[in-house]
């Protein structure tokens, strides 16, 4: 049962001011964050999720969603941080170099953290030595990539290769998406794991973490 | 032991072609007209086509890209097929209908003959013109030879970057073009001149499209390119002038440029927009002051490329949809059995949908069954709308993005001009109602071909025209671009008055 039948309407219905409403409600009457998180943003998530494989919702209700589920986790990031609370995964998500469509990106990046992953996100145009930098300072267990041009996809493989140099590749788990990519292609450039859309890839970040 | 062939016969037009026993169909019939938009790779379905005697064996692609019943009335992937034995085969995407320009327009100072040529992604239009009284004497419409390679620009720069040649054979097909509308006055040719994108401007050009690759996009070869007759291999007067017009930056090149010329962007004191609403949909929107300009990645949905029962402006295409009495009534092109949705018939499709409830403002079809009947066997389908969703989401953000940048609202322009062929043919109403173009009604017209007709204009211009200053916008830069997408990919409530 989720805690706050507020926070998953809004969170559904994308209202990002609701969401924060809600949220810091639920904190004054004591709720704690972690339960908060687990037992009513991640269902919410998952019901977006299966609401957009169900052709229900499309790409701007999972980015009102995404939006409104960053309102509740504004208040919660600061009181698991203060309260020492660490999550239990963590991943990092950027667009590769050459290519600044970070859409898919964006929405791949929310609904993980609605799952309840922490999600360190570089932005777009990343470069493979930034994706370097960033898993050996950060040490996430999920390195995501996205492209959305079929000339960018190289630099995924150059990506994956700079881990492998840097020593850093068998540390995480590589998982790649965007238009042009195919499971084919993930398994031609060694990485661990390809969706074709945002809920495949918290399922896929889920399974590959409980065989690891 | 030489190569045995087999004699295929492409319907509806009747044209044979024999080809060697065996091989896969894709080069032959490329060069027929038959597209492949993924670039061969069977992953589309965009190269379809419909066995109507003899027999080709269904591949594992065939059985993705077709349900069975259509695999059953004989549809197969043409870029996966092979064949030892004699076929007929249907090509529904081979009509097409290559866009010119009729615009009277008046001579200069210049004398002899001039050749315009609008180089697009798809088609090919050029016409041979008197510089001293700008009338038209001649018009020749191909498609492009390179759609061998791909639909879209990004397959072409990918086909280059791997190391295929696409220069050698535009430059030669273009030399065809000219000797056709030349012939018998190949002396009196003084000057070409040439428009396209950026990216067909570096291919004819033989410059790297590896900047075109990667963002920045950033090209160091943007400008205008001139070459001697000799230099392409074209049998024109050594003295004969041919020059590609430069490009504008990213991938908005001179198709733009000419465009902005023919809209009369150059001249007015009122803002006027042009929107080219092709596979890359480029906007402009300027006066004599000052020009903006973005491209977007529409995808190929106006084309109905992405569309499950899309094809082309083809018989049995429904081409128009309206309501009569609150019930849909369709106009199949040839008055035959409705096959598919060309693109204007998606448009007025989704616009009636929108009108009588049947899809609702998000796109969902209202009463879940993920399907929208629209004539016959003719059905849209749920992701259908939603390929519609991201084309039209694309431009009407492009084109709220650069009015923002200028601080103007779409009233405040004097014209809203559609150029191209998906332009040129789509209702204006359902083009506003579906929300691809938020503007008053009265402000937006088809254009026409802009680029061809612009193109004219530089050539019979007495000296270079005095451009304003033209500022390229890069969307996917700009912070707002990812709420305004996602706003504009919902359709609108209703129409205002």
């Amino acid at each position: 049962m989720a805690q706050s039948p507020e926070l998953y309407d809004a969170i559904l219905n994308g209202n990002a001011k609701k969401a924060h409403a809600v949220t810091q409600a639920a904190i004054d009457a004591g709720v704690l964050p972690m339960d908060l998180i687990s037992e009513t943003m991640v269902p919410a998530m998952d019901e977006v999720g299966r609401l957009f494989e169900a052709e229900e919702y499309f790409v701007p209700e999972l980015l009102l969603a995404g939006r409104a589920m960053k309102g509740a986790m504004e208040i919660l990031r600061p009181l698991l941080v203060a309260a020492g609370q660490k999550l239990a995964v963590r991943v990092i998500i950027g667009t590769v170099k050459g290519d600044l469509h970070d859409i898919g990106k964006n929405i791949v990046a929310s609904m993980l953290e609605g799952s309840g992953f922490e999600v360190i996100d570089l932005g777009a145009d990343v470069s493979p030595e930034s994706f370097v930098a960033a898993v050996k300072e950060r040490e996430p267990h999920i390195v995501c990539m996205s492209a959305l041009l079929t000339v960018t996809m190289p630099a995924m493989k150059t990506t994956i290769d700079a881990l492998t140099n840097a020593g850093v590749r068998t540390k995480v788990k590589v998982l790649i998406g965007g238009a042009p990519v195919t499971s084919q292609y993930a398994k031609e450039i060694g990485a661990d794991g390809y969706s074709e859309n945002a809920s495949g890839a918290v399922s896929l970040v889920k399974n590959l973490l409980a065989v690891a | 032991m030489s190569a045995e062939f087999v004699r295929i016969r492409l319907e509806p037009l009747s044209v044979e072609v024999d080809v060697p026993s065996g091989a896969l169909l894709v080069s032959s019939l490329a060069d027929h007209g038959i597209e492949f938009p993924c670039g061969g790779t069977g992953l589309c379905g965009g190269c379809g086509v419909r066995v109507l005697a003899g027999s080709l064996p269904i591949t594992e692609a065939d059985r993705a890209a077709f349900p069975a019943k259509e695999l059953a009335a004989g549809w197969r992937l043409a870029c996966q097929a092979r064949t030892h034995t004699p076929l007929v085969l249907e090509c529904g995407q081979w009509h097409m209908d290559v866009l010119t320009d009729n615009a009277g327009l008046t001579g200069s100072g210049k004398r002899g003959l001039g050749i315009a040529i609008d180089l697009g992604t798809t088609t090919i239009a050029a016409q041979i013109v008197d510089m001293a009284s700008g009338s038209v004497l001649g018009v020749e419409t191909e498609l492009n030879p390179q759609a061998h390679f791909g639909s879209d620009v990004m397959n072409r720069v990918r086909a280059a970057l791997h190391g295929d040649d696409l220069t050698t054979i535009v430059r030669a097909a273009l030399g065809q073009t000219v000797a056709r509308l030349a012939r018998g006055r190949e002396a009196e040719i003084v000057e070409v001149i040439l428009v396209g994108n950026t990216v067909m401007h570096h291919l004819f050009s033989g410059r790297s499209v590896a900047p075109l690759a990667a963002a920045p996009f950033e090209s160091p070869y943007l400008g205008t390119q001139d070459f001697r007759p000799e230099d392409l291999g074209w049998s024109l007067p050594a003295s004969c002038t041919v020059r590609f017009a430069h490009c504008l930056g990213g991938f908005v090149g001179s198709d733009i440029l000419a465009g902005i010329v023919a809209t009369g962007m150059v001249h007015s004191d009122a803002l006027i927009a042009l929107i080219d609403l092709g596979t890359n949909g480029e906007i402009a929107i300027g006066n004599r002051h000052g020009v903006v300009c973005a491209s977007t990645a529409a995808g190929p949905a106006f084309e109905a490329g992405s569309i499950r029962m899309g094809m082309r402006a083809a018989t049995g295409a429904i081409s128009s949809v309206s309501l009569l009495a609150g019930q849909l009534h369709a106009t199949v092109i040839g008055d035959a059995e409705p096959r598919g949705l060309c693109g204007s018939g998606l448009v007025d499709a989704v616009a009636c949908g929108l009108a009588t409830g049947a899809i609702l403002p998000s796109g969902r079809v209202a009463d879940g069954s993920k399907q929208f009947p629209v004539a016959g066997s003719v059905v849209l389908y749920q992701s259908d709308i939603r390929e519609l969703q991201l084309a039209k989401g694309a431009i009407a953000s492009g084109f709220k993005l650069l009015l923002k940048h200028l601080g103007a609202e779409s009233p405040d322009l004097q014209a809203i001009h559609l150029a191209g062929a998906f332009g040129n043919y789509v209702q204006i109403e359902s083009a506003i109602r579906i929300g691809l173009i938020d503007a008053p009604r009265s402000l937006v017209h088809a254009a026409g071909n802009t680029a061809l007709r612009g193109a004219k204009m530089l050539l019979l211009a007495a000296t270079e025209p005095t451009l304003p200053p033209i500022e390229h916008i890069s969307l996917a830069a700009d912070p707002a671009f990812q709420d305004e997408f996602a706003n504009c990919m919902t359709f609108p409530t209703e129409l205002n008055p």
